[in-house]
């Protein structure tokens, strides 16, 4: 998995795939409707379905960014 | 003595998937006596996956019972894993998860939840990932990373197909 593979990369990574049927509350605080979705920093950020390792870069540079 | 998950031909798959696998990694898992309905079973999976190669290995905590050590790799929800490489030859069962005997390599690899239907490949993927040391992102996300200096917590969320 992708971020999996970021977290192997970078130290400050870390990545944990969540089963959303499993774990309800942590989904619908995430407001998660398609999957998978990508949620960073606890909702700094966000990206829904499957993307390239560019895009990911770049809605994680965007998370750090609006977390100031 | 519970039916076994994975037939015949799945591990067959798994035999050769695993010859990918280059260092030891170890699953480290805790479950919950508390409000876990998928628990035995994916106690049940990881055991018979980790038990087609010898580069794997698992451990079996308690998150309540061993609250502290499921802090240290935060670990919150059960059933939760983390995939850690296994360094050194010394490296004993439930030795190493302190700073004086470093056995372990934490990359922040994490499960939470049974990884079934598509996730399971991810799971197996993941496996052979960890085992070669080594990411297998492109340069310039490399770059990307390199410089990266906070902390990122990445949570996808998966549902089985």
């Amino acid at each position: 998995m992708l971020a999996h593979q970021m977290a192997m990369e970078s130290p400050f990574i870390e990545a944990e795939m969540v089963e959303a049927m499993e774990f309800p509350e942590l989904s619908n605080r995430f407001q998660v409707s398609g999957v998978p979705q990508t949620t960073i920093n606890a909702g700094a950020g966000r990206l829904v379905g499957s993307a390239p390792e560019e895009r990911l870069i770049a809605e994680i540079e965007k998370a750090l960014e609006n977390q100031g | 003595m519970t039916e076994r998950l994975l037939n015949d031909q799945l591990v067959g798959q798994l035999k050769e998937v695993f010859t990918d696998l280059v260092n030891p990694v170890h699953v480290l898992y805790f479950g919950s006596r508390e409000d876990c309905e998928y628990c035995p079973e994916i106690e049940q999976l990881l055991t018979e996956v980790v038990g087609v190669s010898e580069l794997l290995s698992m451990e079996t905590r308690d998150l309540e019972e061993h609250a502290e050590l499921a802090e240290t790799y935060r670990v919150d929800k059960a059933p939760g894993f983390v995939l850690l490489g296994k360094v050194g030859q010394n490296a004993q069962q439930n030795a190493g998860h302190t700073d004086e005997n470093p056995a372990y390599e934490d990359y922040g690899v994490r499960f939470s939840g049974i990884p079934s239907g598509h996730e399971f490949s991810s799971l197996i993927n993941d496996l052979v990932l960890v085992s070669r040391r080594d990411s297998g992102l492109n340069g310039q996300t490399r770059e990307f990373l390199a410089k990266l200096e906070k902390p990122v917590h990445l949570q996808v969320f998966v549902t089985p197909t």
